[in-house]
């Protein structure tokens, strides 16, 4: 009982402190403690037991509990454990010590439910609004119940700006974003440069912030939300969709169908394998080196064709439903599947040797954007950085969900903690997808893909779903709710951790090494946003079939 | 002496009128190339021609600190690499050798940079300042080597005037011309940065520092440094063609203009070509690579000073 072993090592010298606690399988920990030793069990389970910070969670559980309550999340790599460290706040004042002078990592999260639910962190570093935009006015809080979804606040100064930190001494501003051409996405770096030195930056984001998780809680259903949670991001749309069903799975103890979880498996894979081949083109675009970035494009291309077979979009599956998928894989679509890796992995071992073998990129990438294993440990962060900076960390295989633990893959680690390393571990990684989908391929099992749900989910469980996106750990959080939706859902998506590093990672760096730095984590600013994007056509001149559309478009 | 001076003027129309009809072919050809090389289908290669249409048709926005300076700079680009166009042979001996020496032609050399500089400067915007300093440094330490190739010629012929310095005249009469293939070496190695491509585009670095100096210009200014660009590596090469490799330039007209063109069109193919397979460098290792250069530069003056 993995979950038990960690309950009890916090038990050894919090047992007085722990209100309750809630085991409900093998690797999930739930563990409500008294408000005046969050912050040292944080620190303990954070430091003396070496567990990950993940997110914190503040959440308006006054309609129900009559209080609110904030969970911090960690998880336990060697244990396999996921785990919530709760605490409830009164209604009326609904202050907690601060975590991040022991974990650096939440800042962001603890600032983030500051804004939105005015839960105070009391002895924050940086009490600095991060969510909110700065004309929205002191005191009304978004996420809280009696908050309407579609309220505006009567006093909304547009004219009000953000107070940037004064810069250092002899150093020059340069704002970098909210639009730059390697920005694909609006965020805000004020960088501090002295000469074509960068010696600090401060962050100003979320300008497209749209409170989908709002939206989730008042608006939609637990149906509807997985066709939200893929818009949360163009790349890895499909991650956050079955992140969110695998949270509500597990807090309502369903158990989709095994082919179910194999689909899944295999179309995460899939989305793995495009988002590192637009990685691996983009971070080539970002260092001027446009021949890989095309080559690189060509080959991802006909990965989007086979989403498009399975699923009838490039992107956006809509694959995930409580319980199960909504597309099947037919064996004319695996024969389509074995055919087009065999084709990639063949180009693929081509385009990774010259990588590999490229001295010009290594002397653009090696020793650049430096992010070592204690930085990995104290920001909390993941995926790709964290692996090539020597930390083998990876959700497919430290809280196995879907398929992988039927499946056999290596994590890939470099130990260079650089760009160069980076580049490297996404390289290979693609072998490691291909790999993947095939042994899915071959294992998957016949049988139904969706369950059939015919009772309403209990309200008031708390589910965690960890993810490996391809930028690192996507985490969802759900608390089930009434009226078929959620009380509370929380995302956290990889780049909301990765960025936080970034000041760190520039730090003291060309001012040309600043671009590739911010690629290297491969940032999505959408997903740190949670980003509604509607696309509105006018005119319809003429319509087109989609044959037309795919000849005008494709040269086969 | 009114004859020479009408043939001047006739064959230095000639020359500018050439550098204008061909320079936009020569970017068409590397749009092309490149293209091909990265899979794609790439733009028709009269591209260029209508890219730059297109941009003198456009609105003239005044955005910037000084409008007045950033109309001149772009003026500037382009009239100084059209000038030098005069002092080089294209098809024909350089038109106006007579006016002018060697110390002439690394001036105007040195002012196409200085208009870029006072474009950047006038735009005034931060990121217009980074690709100044960039473009400064890259021009102190890229500049002398063009200068120590005409100066080697110079050496080699005791004389600064332009028809003896061309001409091939950098292969001293010795058995083993090292100055010359030394300092041809040095210049083959160091055309991409003059030219200002990958991977030496760290000046205007798009997803650095979107496009340095130009960063402010749009419309027909844009146009103007776009045509300056392309028209400098087009006379570029012609005057790499006129230092080192001259054979064939002896030949009547139309003849000898072929064997240029042909030439020009190897280098560009070799710019085209090192440009699609490099990463830009960041400015200080493009400066050790410039200075790596230059030391090779002064060893070719070296050889030269003392009868190589």
């Amino acid at each position: 009982m993995p979950a038990r072993n960690v309950l009890n090592q916090i038990k050894e010298r919090f047992e007085p402190s722990i209100l309750r606690v809630d085991v409900p399988s093998d690797n999930r920990l739930f563990l409500y403690v008294t408000p005046g030793v969050v912050r040292d069990i944080c620190n303990h389970v954070f430091r003396d037991l070496d567990a990950r910070y993940v997110v914190s969670i503040g959440i308006d559980d006054r309609p129900y509990s009559g209080q609110f309550t904030v969970a911090h999340n960690f998880g336990f790599e060697r244990e396999k454990v996921l785990s919530s460290i709760l605490v409830n706040l009164p209604a009326d004042d609904p202050v907690i010590d601060s975590i991040s002078p022991a974990v650096p990592a939440a800042n962001w999260a603890e600032r983030e439910f500051r804004d939105l639910l005015g839960i105070e962190p009391v002895g924050c570093p940086s009490m600095k609004r991060l969510v909110l935009p700065d004309g929205w006015p002191e005191g009304v809080h978004p996420l809280r119940k009696d908050f309407s979804w579609d309220l505006k606040p009567a006093k909304f100064d547009e004219n009000k700006v953000f107070a940037f930190d004064d810069p250092p001494e002899g150093c020059v501003v340069v704002p970098f974003g909210p639009f730059h051409p390697t920005l694909d996405e609006p965020a805000h770096f004020r960088l501090y440069v002295e000469g074509e030195i960068v010696r600090g930056c401060e962050y100003r984001g979320f300008m497209v912030h749209r409170g989908i998780e709002k939206l989730a809680d008042t608006v939609l259903t637990y149906n509807e939300i997985p066709m939200m949670a893929e818009r949360i991001c163009g790349i890895c749309g499909c991650v956050h969709s079955v992140a969110y069903a695998q949270a509500v799975e597990q807090a309502a103890a369903i158990e989709p169908p095994a082919r179910a979880r194999f689909i899944r498996t295999i179309m995460l894979e899939l989305e793995r394998l495009h988002s590192h081949l637009l990685w691996v083109g983009l971070a080539n675009h970002i260092l001027g080196f446009d021949t890989l970035f095309m080559q690189s494009f060509r080959m991802r291309e006909p990965i989007m064709w086979l989403c498009e077979r399975i699923t009838g979009n490039r992107k956006t599956y809509g694959l995930c439903v409580i319980g199960g998928v909504r597309w099947d894989i037919t064996p004319e679509i695996k024969d389509d599947i074995n055919r087009i890796l065999d084709q990639l992995e063949k180009e693929w071992i081509a385009a990774a040797k010259a990588v590999q073998g490229d001295r010009n990129l290594q002397k653009r990438t090696k020793g650049v954007g430096i992010a070592d294993a204690a930085l990995v440990k104290d920001l909390g962060l993941i995926g790709p950085i964290a692996r090539a900076s020597g930390v083998p960390q990876d959700c497919r295989r430290d809280f196995p969900y879907a398929a992988y633990d039927q499946v056999d893959f290596q994590v890939i680690t470099q130990a260079g903690c650089d760009v160069w390393s980076r580049v490297l571990v996404r390289v290979l990684e693609v072998f490691e997808s291909i790999r993947i989908i095939r042994q899915c391929l071959e294992k998957m099992p016949a049988g139904p893909i969706q369950l059939q749900l015919d009772d309403e989910l209990p309200p008031g469980r708390i589910g965690l779903s960890s993810i490996e996106a391809p930028r690192g750990e996507a985490h969802h959080f759900v608390v089930t709710g009434e009226e078929n939706r959620p009380r509370r859902w929380r995302v956290r998506a990889p780049t909301y951790q990765n960025l936080q590093g970034i000041p760190a990672m520039i730090k003291d760096q060309q001012l040309a090494d600043m671009t590739i730095s911010l690629g290297s984590i491969d940032p999505c600013f959408s997903c740190t946003d949670r980003l509604e994007i509607l696309d509105i056509k006018s005119g319809d001149v003429r319509v087109y079939s989609q044959q037309e559309i795919v000849n005008m478009t494709r040269r086969v | 002496m009114t004859e020479s001076a009408l043939w001047a003027i006739v064959t230095g129309v000639a020359n500018v009128i050439l550098v204008l009809a061909a320079a936009p072919f020569c970017e068409g050809i590397i749009r092309k190339v490149t293209a091909r090389v990265q899979s794609r289908q790439g733009p028709p290669i009269w591209q260029p021609y209508l890219d730059i249409l297109k941009l003198l048709g456009k609105e003239d926005i005044e955005s910037g600190e000084s409008p007045g300076l950033q109309r001149l700079s772009a003026y500037l680009s382009l009239a100084a690499v059209l000038t030098l166009a005069w002092f080089v042979p294209m098809g024909a001996a350089a038109p106006l050798t007579k006016a002018g020496d060697a110390i002439l032609v690394i001036y105007l050399l040195t002012l196409c940079g200085v208009s870029t500089l006072l474009a950047g400067l006038a735009a005034g915007s931060t990121y217009s300042l980074f690709g100044v300093s960039r473009e400064m440094m890259a021009m102190l330490t890229l500049e002398p080597l063009l200068a120590v190739g005409v100066i080697v010629g110079a050496v080699e012929t005791g004389s600064l005037r332009l028809d003896d310095v061309l001409n091939a005249s950098v292969y001293s009469l010795a058995a083993w011309p090292l100055a010359g293939i030394l300092m041809l070496v040095v210049l083959l190695f160091s055309l991409q940065a003059f030219v200002g491509r990958v991977p030496f585009d760290t000046a205007e670095a798009e997803t650095e520092i979107m496009e340095g100096p130009l960063i402010e210009y749009s419309g027909p200014k844009l146009g103007l440094f776009k045509y300056a660009q392309m028209s400098k590596l087009f006379v570029y090469c012609a005057l790499l063609v006129g230092l080192f490799a001259p054979w064939g330039s002896q030949w009547p007209y139309p003849l000898a203009l072929l064997v240029l063109l042909a030439k020009i069109g190897v280098l560009v193919l070799l710019i085209t070509l090192v440009g699609a397979t490099h990463a830009r460098y960041r400015i200080d290792q493009a400066i050790r690579y410039y200075a790596a250069l230059f030391v090779l530069s002064l060893v070719a003056l070296t050889l030269a000073l003392v009868g190589f």
